[in-house]
């Protein structure tokens, strides 16, 4: 996991990403989450719970998209993947191990961009490498490599608020990469973005995947994104959050905007506000 | 940008402009109702005594007095305001038993508690410079307890989902974000100080600007005391405008739109 930005191994991790249920390959998966249940005391004393029974395999350099309607606990799903939350029941491993604190082999891009206003673009991507102590001439060489790579080559020296809002996520996304995790966790990174400026970075975004070879989770709440990039749809409904249905995405890739126009694009996307349908009627 | 700076020179004419018309209109004022000098000098008086003062040497004495009291003070005043503040921030046992009673302590007027100063202190610079440190010292500590807690929860998440450490967390993220607001306290730390100096000089002084004043006044030397106060508040404006360039010198990424204070 040296390497930065592996290109050789494209088409072959196509092959051993599981298809309908069926898993291609013998490994284990990724991330296991089994029986996961989250609960929070609110200040009135009564709890509430966040997450209910949620059971989850991903497989190494699988896309997936968890969509749903907000309280529906798709970001504390993502926080306790992230090590930031602690599951109340159930277990969550990453690679066999325990999540029990942030690790090094995650990356995590938030809803905002989050970066320090008092540094560089360059120090901003550099911050996870200093954390670690890690300031050798290879690191620089990585940061500046991801800041080339996402178009931010002539900013490294300018500041987070001289960027605009689609700069400023994708350096936090370059961030995120910087120690080069198995892992990516996106919590509705461009939720905050204007439409034009999300779609290009949905685009930016499976070139990344397609280049690095990720896991990535992929937090929204915006069905055709959550269909546009993942290989699967985790469907999660609110009161209590629960997995309501994974719904695999057989569309090819590469996937590009055209794809939206496809039938079987739109044909995925109502099955999943069918879902939505389903438990809004529930209630 | 340049359009900034040009509405920036306009409204500096603009602000001039209107200082030049209060001036007349209170010099014309005078003259129109033969105003006495006692009451109201005319702006040319105050003028006049203030070049006198200066000329004649007799201000040099006292403005240096108060102008190291001032600092002196604020230096203090601030310095402890920052090591204590820090102390109550960091550490919440101190912050739920002490703050309390410092709270208590800042409720207290402290034009008050000045003669008590003077007492244990003496006449001299010592008793100022304390009471000055004084008035300093709470905007400080109060503006370092809520820079403290200002920082962002999210960029707190950020920083321990990418695996800081406490210490790392603190002086990162946390003394940054802090920054911002006692810059803020800073700028307001800069003005009491010369209240509090003058308070002390008012209460018990043998030299400085507070001390003329209250000389000037018992001889009825009406003009001179504007003259002083006008000294007074250059140096005011002189210390605000210090720490007004410290701050868009180390604090720059906040523009000054958004700056938590607008004095």
């Amino acid at each position: 996991m040296t390497t930065p930005m592996l290109r050789a191994e494209g088409d072959h991790a196509d092959a051993i990403r599981p298809r309908s249920g069926q898993p291609a390959t013998p490994l284990p998966p990724l991330i296991q989450i089994a029986g996961l249940d989250k609960r929070f005391s609110s200040r009135s004393g009564e709890i509430v719970t966040a997450l209910s029974n949620v059971n989850l395999e991903i497989a190494d350099h699988e896309f997936i998209s968890v969509v749903g309607p907000s309280g529906c606990g798709k970001t504390t799903l993502l926080r306790i993947l992230a090590g930031l939350e602690q599951a109340s029941t159930g277990t969550v491993t990453s690679g066999g191990e325990a999540i029990t604190e942030p690790r090094a082999d995650a990356g995590v891009v938030f809803q905002q961009a989050l970066l320090l206003p008092w540094i560089t673009v360059l120090d901003n991507i550099m911050l996870p490498a200093q954390l670690k102590k890690d300031t050798s001439a290879a690191t620089i060489k990585r940061a500046e490599s991801l800041l080339e790579f996402m178009g931010l080559k002539d900013f490294s020296r300018k500041y987070p608020f001289e960027l605009s809002g689609g700069m400023q996520q994708r350096v936090s996304i370059c961030r995120a990469l910087m120690r080069n995790p198995k892992i990516l966790l996106m919590d509705e990174p461009f939720g905050a973005l204007d439409a034009m400026t999300r779609e290009s970075m949905n685009m930016e975004l499976m070139r990344v995947w397609s280049e690095e070879r990720k896991t990535v989770i992929f937090i929204t709440h915006s069905i055709p994104e959550a269909v546009l990039l993942g290989d699967r749809v985790v469907v999660m409904s609110p009161r209590p959050g629960r997995i309501s249905e994974i719904v695999d995405v057989d569309i090819a890739r590469p996937r590009n905007l055209q794809t939206m126009g496809t039938p079987r694009f739109g044909e995925l996307c109502d099955r999943i506000r069918t879902i939505f349908g389903a438990s809004v009627a529930l209630l | 940008m340049n359009a900034a700076t040009k509405f920036g020179d306009l409204h500096r004419l603009q602000a001039i402009l209107l200082a030049i018309l209060v001036l007349a209109a209170w010099q014309g004022a005078c003259r129109l109702f033969d105003i006495s000098p006692l009451i109201l000098p005319a702006p040319s008086a105050i003028a006049i005594r203030l070049y006198g003062l200066v000329a004649s040497g007799e201000i040099w004495p006292h403005l240096w007095a108060t102008a190291v009291e001032i600092v002196c003070g604020f230096v203090f005043g601030v310095l402890a305001g920052l090591v204590i503040g820090a102390v109550i921030s960091l550490i919440p046992v101190v912050e739920r038993l002490v703050y309390p009673y410092l709270v208590a302590l800042q409720t207290l007027p402290k034009v008050a508690i000045a003669p008590l100063f003077i007492i244990w202190f003496g006449y001299g610079l010592t008793s100022k410079v304390v009471i000055t440190a004084l008035v300093c010292f709470f905007p400080i500590l109060v503006s370092v307890v809520a820079g403290f807690h200002s920082t962002d929860r999210d960029q707190l998440d950020m920083m321990k989902a990418f695996g800081a450490t406490k210490w790392q967390t603190l002086v990162r993220l946390r003394v940054p974000s802090a920054l911002v607001v006692i810059f803020a306290g800073l700028e307001i730390a800069a003005v009491l100080a010369v209240i509090g100096a003058i308070v002390g000089e008012f209460v018990g002084a043998q030299v400085g600007l507070g001390y003329l004043i209250v000389a000037l006044n018992f001889s009825l030397d009406v003009p001179g005391v504007f003259a002083v106060l006008i000294v007074l508040s250059t140096i005011g404006l002189a210390m605000h405008g210090a720490m007004r360039f410290a701050a868009r010198r180390y604090i720059f990424w906040i523009r000054r739109s958004e700056a938590p204070v607008l004095v």
